[in-house]
């Protein structure tokens, strides 16, 4: 998915680009670079969010609580800020404040979505709502728009990759990410992945009662992402913040308030 | 997979930037490099490759240094344009010393005042297979497969071998928490002065210095000090190589004298082992006792 | 004499004992002895009574009634004068309007029968377990505090340690008779206890500025208590009973109005908008008091005052109001607490917003409200402790209180920042305690009224901004730093390493806890079962077993791998962490945490939240009349 974005990328920049299995390639790579830290237990913050977030996977999969998964989710996060805390260098020090205020920015909508989708389900069960039979994009179509408005900072894409990014030079070296080198740096590329499926497979339950239309609206979706990728500019972190809680509360409160007054 | 994931790092040395904007253009989608899967990262410790334009001068010396030894291995550095092969047109400038292989081991030259887009990524390309045969060789070695070579060192390996000292006594001043040991103050003339009164020698595997002693010959004993190797490089037995070493050159002394601090038990152990008996114990600092050992010399 | 007699006199006598005894070794006998009577004491209880539902109990001594009464008027007249002797009007004012009214009803008023004084039920065996065992602690860890604090660091205090641990004790026994009190006034009177010990212990420095907040609490306080005492004569004089199992269970639409003040003085004890202030105010005591009165015990005493209530303000506008209250404290509080760099109102401001929490399930009333909020009150009640003593400590040792100083502490003070991570992991990680309960009160929320839960995602998100940021700062190393452990007093270890210790069990045992206590309790009230879904505590625990093993990898890690400075744009200096700057000097890099101000204007926030608070407590005491 990540090789097709940036095949997609490339080729709106007019360049052939790279091939689609460039990131396996990558990561292979990085494997087997020498590793060097800053600390010597900053890797094992990097080690341990991406168990965390395939087990978060494996949960979304198997169809557990909802809420859970978010909040499962969010503990890998922490624990990737952290690793970017503990290498003490300016640079990561700073991705780790942004990754947080990102953090903060996109929460709000992401358990809106959970909300939402329980409100017409009823239940919080992943497999209840996969298995529900009515579409819920009609009714949850504000908590829709919400989460689409800030699944570019989940998959740190622009307007908002603001603690660090895959291709462009940006202002922080590479952020977040800049001590980490070698197996850690691998590490982090598949935590990437694996959020971008959960962020997507997301998507995917608020299409789900057709699985067809799950599919093709995850990876509309996903190409969605990589065009609004290439058409912005980067946005304040402050303006990320501000403009992101605005549409959760304006788009998703509202849906929350129509739909309380509809069921009533 | 190192030729299909290069990761680049460039640094304008002194460039007049003519070359750094053709290696941009590479990037551009009339070359595209990044369908050879070439990135631009701006930090060290994600690249693979690093492109140096322009030439070394005082200012950047050290800064170059610094960048290369932040890349994980293995690596390679491309000169990109004349200047950072020799010095190009201002080789003879009083600030200028020269090309890039004067204070890094250069793989590939890219010679061209501008480098063409076409030349640098086709040096890119031959880098890459260089990285592949670094590759294997690191695999190699990490089996402790690798050949050593000692010999003696001189006044251009300084810096390494500054930075040397500063790896490999840092976990000795972690020990007794104390940074203010010798070794970690010393500046880069100082070792050369050095160089006038002790030998040095260092221990090079895979074009880098990693591991070095130093000795002198006073009267009839050899005192030999500051044996540091590269941490990531311990435990090969490179320390003991090195210390052979420099009692073969110095095989006319009847003893050999060595010292190192209390708590250091690896260090310890190994001139044990080496047949040397510790003969006195002197107290430098609050915390920190240094044990002397002496050996005497079977000659033939 | 039955269990919970004991558990309110022991301490009482106690504490009359540590008034007298300036000998350190005596001392210290006497509050270990204490502690571990404290905590058998509190387990027996609920050994004994966790099987069954409510029970009542009397007082053997009849003579108990008029006790408390001359008690009230002692304490009341030592108030009174205390107000007139620091001309503080509104002191004065408060201790008037409640003093002269409640004597005259109790001597003029119609005659209640009260049926049974006291009564346990499980929710006073939680609360009681909170505060034998956490109070205890507290206690211990006081010991070696106080005797840092004015032995080695503020020699200009005067030193009042026996007055200290006096009140400290008294307190605790105040703090069993709310528990344990059926008779409403009774428990009025024990309130006022806290309400007192408060005062005094926040103006234990002497400095203007405690003594200033101290009345600062002492005036927020009391106006609380001018709502209980109207509360009390309401009932006596309209409604005809001041038990509280009858006023829990009454259907009766005259008892909102009552239940309404009483939460009222209940959300003045737990510092809720627009009350606040004072607890903000408190932070200038020492930090035992802060962990003791302000975080553990004496603000949980409010919210158990209005979540006893819950049942009655169920589905009511007035319970809906105070529900908002607490929401809308939570949310603001959260926000401000991102601001901040002191660190103890940063634990502070999470206080109030942890209450506001509670405070939203209880104004809720629903049963799995209520669920959550019990849940949330032991999960707060033991993290927050462990925090605020393990910042006293760092104060101590590192002579500030602003994060941004509290940088490599896991380097200097290992142990210590490691138990501060797990407190602050219980305050916000999956799967500690209180994800748990946030994720419970979600659940509880979403059925009733989603709009409520609004208010806990958006403050819930913020809440991750403050701790990661300071537990961040703990692990950033820039340099190498001496490890100042050394000193730490052994009180001081033996309380941090059972409070680090009851945090994780606390999570790892919660179903137990939540089966054996909450669960029942919920039922005998609601007559409802909450089940949290078998399949969701299995994950729970699961990840609590990953996040467990954390710690042991750092045994073997990192051994092999080559450590390098931290990249500055090639232009570290040999030491590594200082870099050349444009005019090629050294200079060291220097990294400070955001704070947001710019959103998270503290006075703003504040403003808005009185503001808004004040007019929803209006609602909730004026609806119940109309």
């Amino acid at each position: 998915m990540a090789g097709i974005d940036r095949k997609i990328t490339a080729r709106l920049q007019g360049r052939v680009g790279p091939s689609i299995f460039q990131p396996f390639y990558d990561v292979l790579k990085l494997f087997e670079k020498e590793t060097m830290v800053v600390r010597r237990s900053q890797n094992f913050y990097v080690l341990f969010s991406l168990i965390l977030v395939i087990f978060t996977t494996g949960l979304f999969a198997w169809g557990a609580n909802l809420l859970l998964v978010i909040f499962a989710l969010t503990l890998s996060s922490i624990f990737f800020v952290l690793g970017g805390f503990k290498a003490s260098s300016p640079y990561s020090f700073i991705g780790s404040q942004r990754e947080l205020v990102q953090i903060a920015s996109y929460e709000p909508a992401v358990l809106l979505s959970a909300i939402g989708m329980y409100m017409i389900t009823n239940s919080f069960n992943i497999m209840t709502i996969f298995t529900c039979d009515k579409p819920l994009y009609i009714p949850l179509a504000g908590i829709l728009l919400a989460y689409l408005f800030i699944l570019p900072i989940k998959l740190r894409k622009s307007p908002f990759d603001l603690s660090t990014s895959h291709h462009a030079h940006q202002e922080l070296i590479k952020g977040i990410t800049t001590e980490f080198s070698g197996r850690a740096l691998a590490m982090i590329e598949i935590i990437h992945w694996y959020e971008s499926i959960i962020a997507l497979g997301i998507i995917f339950l608020f299409f789900s009662s057709n699985i067809l239309t799950g599919l093709f609206a995850a990876s509309a979706v996903y190409f969605l992402m990589s065009i609004v990728d290439n058409s912005f500019a980067r946005v304040k972190w402050q303006k990320a913040f501000s403009s992101s809680w605005l549409v959760a509360l304006i788009l998703g409160v509202g849906n929350i308030i129509i739909l309380s007054f509809l069921s009533k | 997979m190192l030729k299909k994931s290069p990761w680049v790092i460039h640094y304008d040395a002194s460039s007049c930037n003519g070359c750094d904007i053709e290696v941009l253009a590479c990037l551009m989608p009339r070359f595209d490099a990044e369908r050879l899967g070439i990135i631009n990262v701006g930090n060290p410790k994600h690249a693979d490759i690093f492109l140096v334009t322009g030439s070394v001068n005082e200012a950047n010396k050290e800064i170059i240094q610094n960048i290369y030894n932040q890349m994980p291995d293995p690596k390679v550095v491309v000169a990109v344009g004349i200047c950072a092969c020799t010095g190009g047109i201002f080789a003879e400038c009083y600030n200028v010393s020269g090309g890039v292989d004067k204070i890094l081991p250069v793989d590939v030259y890219v010679p061209g005042c501008a480098a063409r887009p076409e030349a640098i990524i086709e040096g890119v390309a031959k880098g890459l297979e260089i990285l592949e045969t670094k590759r294997k060789k690191l695999r190699r070695m990490a089996k402790g497969l690798e050949e050593l070579t000692i010999t003696q060192a001189d006044p251009s390996d300084a810096s390494e071998i500054l930075y040397l000292q500063h790896l490999a006594f840092q976990s000795e001043a972690e020990i007794y928490n104390d940074f203010s040991l010798s070794p970690l103050r010393q500046t880069k003339d100082e070792i050369i002065e050095d160089f006038k009164k002790r030998t040095f020698f260092k221990a090079v595997m895979n074009y880098t210095i990693v591991g070095v002693a130093r000795s002198r010959m006073e009267g009839n004993v050899c005192y030999i000090g500051r044996i540091a190797v590269n941490p990531a490089y311990q435990n090969m037995g490179i320390g003991k190589k090195l210390l052979q070493a420099v009692e073969e050159h110095f095989n006319t002394a009847d003893f050999f004298q060595v010292y190192t601090s209390h708590k250091s038990k690896r260090n310890i152990y190994m001139f044990e082992r080496m047949g040397y008996t510790w003969f006195k114990k002197e107290r430098v600092s609050e915390n920190r006792e240094r044990i002397y050992f002496k050996k005497k010399n079977i000659k033939d | 004499m039955s269990t919970p007699l004991f558990l309110i006199a022991f301490p009482l006598i106690i504490s009359v004992i540590l008034l007298f005894l300036k000998n350190n070794a005596a001392r210290f006998a006497v509050v270990t002895t204490s502690f571990f009577v404290l905590s058998a004491a509190s387990i027996q209880l609920a050994s004994e009574y966790f099987k069954s539902d409510m029970q009542f109990l009397t007082v053997p001594w009849g003579f108990a009634d008029h006790a408390i009464i001359a008690a009230e008027i002692l304490l009341s007249l030592y108030v009174l004068f205390t107000g007139i002797r620091h001309k503080q009007k509104l002191v004065t004012l408060f201790v008037v309007v409640q003093l002269f009214p409640l004597l005259w009803f109790e001597f003029k008023g119609p005659h209640i029968e009260i049926e049974h004084p006291l009564v346990v039920d499980r929710l006073s065996v939680v609360m009681a377990l909170i505060i034998g065992i956490i109070g205890g602690i507290i206690s211990i860890y006081s010991l070696g505090y106080m005797r840092d604090f004015h032995e080695h660091i503020h020699k200009e205090y005067r030193d009042r340690r026996c007055f200290f641990f006096f009140m400290v004790f008294a307190f605790l026994g105040a703090m069993y008779g709310i528990v344990f009190s059926n008779n409403l006034r009774w428990l009025y009177f024990f309130w006022e206890v806290t309400t007192v010990s408060s005062f005094l212990l926040i103006g234990y420095k002497g400095t203007t500025e405690s003594i200033k907040n101290s009345f600062l609490a002492l005036r927020l306080n009391l106006l609380g208590g001018v709502g209980f005492a109207a509360a009390i004569i309401y009932l006596q004089t309209r409604v005809g009973t001041l038990e509280l199992d009858k006023v829990m269970f009454s259907q009766n639409a005259t008892i909102l109005l009552p239940v309404a003040l009483m939460c009222f003085a209940g959300l003045a004890k737990s510092a809720q908008l627009p009350f606040s202030k004072w607890l903000l105010g408190a932070m200038v005591a020492p930090s035992p008091v802060s962990a003791l009165l302000h975080s553990s015990t004496m603000v949980k005493a409010g919210v158990y005052l209005i979540l006893r209530f819950a049942g009655v303000l169920e589905g009511t506008i007035a319970g809906f109001m105070i529900g908002l209250v607490g929401g809308v404290t939570f949310f603001l509080c959260s926000c401000i607490a991102v601001s901040q760099r002191d660190a103890k109102k940063v634990l502070a401001y999470s206080t109030i917003a942890n209450l506001g929490l509670i405070v939203l399930c209880a104004g809720l009333g629903t049963y799995e409200a209520v669920w959550a909020a019990i849940l949330l009150i032991i999960f707060h009640a033991v993290a927050k402790c462990l925090l605020f003593l393990c910042v006293g400590v760092v104060e101590h040792k590192i002579h500030s209180r602003d994060i941004e100083d509290m940088a490599g502490l896991i380097i200097t003070m290992p142990k210590l920042s490691i138990m501060m991570q797990i407190g602050m992991a219980g305050m916000f990680l999956a799967p500690f305690g209180m994800l748990i309960s946030k994720w419970a009160v979600l659940q509880a929320l979403v059925d009733f009224n989603p709009i409520l839960a609004v208010f806990v995602i958006f403050g819930s998100s913020v809440t991750l901004l403050y701790w990661v940021k300071w537990m961040g700062r703990l692990l950033t190393v820039v340099g190498k730093q001496d490890e100042i452990e050394g000193t730490v007093r052994r009180t001081e270890w033996f309380s941090l390493g059972a409070l680090a210790f009851l945090t994780i069990a606390v999570c790892g045992f919660f179903p137990l806890v939540a089966h054996s206590l909450v669960e029942p309790y919920i039922e005998e009230i609601y007559h409802r079962t909450v089940d949290m879904g078998h399949g969701n505590i299995v994950i729970m625990l699961i990840m609590l077993a990953m996040v467990a093993l954390f710690p042991l990898s750092f045994l073997r890690y990192g051994k092999s791998v080559k450590v390098v400075d931290a990249y500055l744009t090639g232009a570290n200096t040999p030491q590594g962490i200082d870099f050349y700057n444009s005019l090629n000097t050294p200079q060291q890099m220097d990294m400070k945490s955001y704070y947001m101000q710019e959103f998270f204007n503290e006075k703003k926030l504040l403003l808005t939240g009185i503001a808004v608070s004040t007019i929803l407590i209006l609602i909730s005491v004026v609806s119940p009349i109309c």
